[in-house]
């Protein structure tokens, strides 16, 4: 697989609002993206692409908590030069909240200009408008660029939501020998590609910042140790060259450093290294495993997991490993800390004897704790950009494994669907 | 002086036969079982069944996190080190594991500690370093499904296999 173009030629942005606190499961009108050329039906055509995207964006916000989209529908046809004077009491009738008009057209050099408007229907005015020129293979991400722009005019939450990746690991075979790969597709389960092929068992993959890089754990020559693929030239290496024992690596905010766990002997220790390899600094000494560390947002601080106090528990250090304080008391094991992208949350997995895994989340301060999910076989939370949703890995009664979101203000997790069993998710952030 | 005694120890114990838990199907290849008669082992196959067969297991077992090593698994260890030391020649992987309770870097991890509690010991019982290599597996080779407490037991494991 080759790694996503890194720009698109961006016409125009601009969000005039942010309103946030935006009431949950507002209704989002999604008339069809209009065209100016009507004479065109081609399957590359501007209509075809305008119906495909509108779809495309609709689906995108279903996958929210917070928004309801309606639409596309046929009969929602509206001129072209509705798309920037929308008919107002007509959205408003429908129930909806936000609507979103917009337009396909073919430009003389081949390619389209795609056009995208928010508007908040009730104050009839408008959110937001993005634009951009692209090849007829990259309408996809203009749609869910329209999709951020939406999600962002409505909930406040960072843009770029929707052009993101899912890393994970996908297994086959009968259970007690699963067959692992690492697989990485778009957030909304498109463009899946297998980045391992099998032949040996694989680990936890994190995709770096941009999704131009990926870490993950490979038994391949015997020890399991981090290697790093790089998406653009399709070449992979060890990430540090030793043969203990490393894993559990996570990519600093800005993509440079990677923090990992390196094994040796009885004892497990949290190091940071340069993405490009050079030679670990150790942050932690304490007898014991530490493991799973990841970065606050502005990177100033690591959270990992330790049993040094005997089980395992979240613990919070300075990145250079001074400062070492524990954050969780709650009882059972903590686990699998990631910090939220906005910085307001740490996400754990929290073994409970006897009841078994659930996924929750805490302030860094160790206050503020709540279980999103209800287990018994919840693990290995993720982020997504937005910070307002996770991903995580279901192990149902017979062993197998699925991919599930949940919103961070809880309810019903949702299946994410793949073409085989999940496991492992990694959650990247907006790559542009 | 702690060495000599293990030394004492080790003559008093030949083999010592490790029960099963009944009602558990074992998900990974079973150990190996001596050869019966008439059919002959060849290779390492011969020598992998010699080695359970002397032992009396090639696997000890650990309980909830730990990697303590009970009395139980000492007795196994003493049995597999002094065939170990009987046959210089061959290399061992002890593969250490956890349960599916555990989470999945934390298994990493247990899995190594018990890998290497199982080394310590057999190098303190004489075994020389060399023959010794170990690898944890997490909880990424299960043996036996399950969450019942039975099942969770049988998988928070070492296994010395024999690689050369």
């Amino acid at each position: 697989m080759t790694a996503r173009p890194s720009l698109l030629l961006t016409l125009t942005i601009a969000v005039f609002a942010s309103p946030a606190g935006a009431q949950p499961a507002s209704v989002v009108a999604i008339p069809p993206l209009t065209t100016p050329n009507e004479s065109n039906r081609g399957a590359d055509s501007p209509a075809a692409i305008a119906w495909q995207a509108s779809q495309l964006i609709a689906s995108d916000l279903r996958s929210t908590a917070e928004l309801v989209p309606v639409g596309p529908n046929q009969k929602d046809y509206y001129s072209y030069p509705e798309v920037t004077a929308p008919t107002f009491s007509r959205w408003r009738a429908q129930g909806a909240k936000y609507l979103v008009t917009g337009f396909v057209r073919s430009n003389p050099d081949g390619r389209f200009a795609v056009g995208c408007y928010v508007y908040d229907v009730s104050k009839g005015r408008e959110l937001g408008r993005i634009g951009f020129a692209v090849r007829s293979d990259e309408w996809r991400r203009a749609a869910h660029k329209c999709s951020g722009l939406v999600y962002t005019a409505a909930t406040g939450a960072p843009a770029g939501l929707f052009d993101t990746r899912i890393a994970y690991v996908a297994e086959s075979g009968a259970l007690g020998a699963r067959v692992k790969r690492i697989a990485v597709m778009d957030s909304d389960g498109t463009d899946h590609n297998f980045v391992t092929v099998g032949d040996s068992i694989v680990l936890t993959p994190r995709l770096s910042p941009k999704a131009g890089h990926l870490a993950y754990v490979s038994y391949v020559g015997g020890q399991p140790h981090i290697r790093v693929v790089d998406f653009d030239t399709n070449q992979q290496r060890p990430l540090v060259p030793t043969s203990e024992m490393t894993f559990a690596p996570r990519y600093a905010p800005d993509g440079n450093r990677i923090a990992f766990s390196m094994q040796q002997g009885p004892n497990t220790d949290v190091y940071v290294v340069d993405a490009n390899g050079g030679t670990p600094a150790r942050l932690t000494t304490a007898p014991g495993v530490d493991t799973n560390p990841g970065f606050s947002p502005d990177a100033s601080q690591i959270v990992f997991e330790s049993d040094r106090a005997g089980s395992q528990q979240l613990y919070i250090m300075s990145a250079d490993g001074s400062g070492q304080r524990r954050i969780s008391f709650g009882g059972g094991w903590y686990a699998d800390p990631v910090w939220s992208p906005d910085g307001q949350w740490i996400a754990f997995t929290r073994r409970i004897p006897g009841v078994g895994t659930r996924v929750g989340v805490m302030k860094p301060d160790g206050t503020g704790e709540q279980s999103l999910t209800a287990g018994p076989g919840d693990e290995g939370p993720d982020w997504a950009p937005s910070s307002r949703e996770l991903i995580f890995q279901r192990a149902g009664p017979d062993g197998r494994t699925a991919l599930y979101r949940v919103a961070l203000t809880g309810g019903e997790p949702r299946r994410v669907n793949t073409p085989q069993d999940g496991a492992e998710p990694d959650w990247s952030g907006v790559i542009d | 002086m702690r060495r000599l005694i293990l030394l004492a120890m080790l003559a008093a114990v030949s083999t010592t036969a490790f029960a099963q838990l009944p009602g558990l199907r074992r998900r990974d290849g079973p150990p190996p079982v001596a050869p019966q008669q008439g059919v002959p082992l060849l290779g390492i196959d011969a020598v992998r069944a010699d080695f359970v067969a002397r032992s009396g297991s090639d696997m000890v077992y650990f309980g909830g996190d730990a990697a303590v090593l009970t009395p139980q698994a000492q007795a196994i260890l003493q049995a597999q080190a002094i065939w170990l030391r009987q046959h210089p020649e061959v290399v061992v992987r002890i593969e250490g594991y956890a349960d599916l309770s555990d989470t999945r870097d934390h298994a990493l991890a247990v899995g190594a500690r018990r890998a290497e509690e199982v080394r310590s010991y057999l190098i303190l019982l004489g075994v020389p370093a060399a023959q010794l290599t170990t690898v944890s597996w997490g909880k990424e080779k299960i043996a036996v499904l399950g969450s019942a407490p039975a099942a969770l037991a049988l998988n928070r494991r070492a296994v010395t296999v024999i690689v050369r």
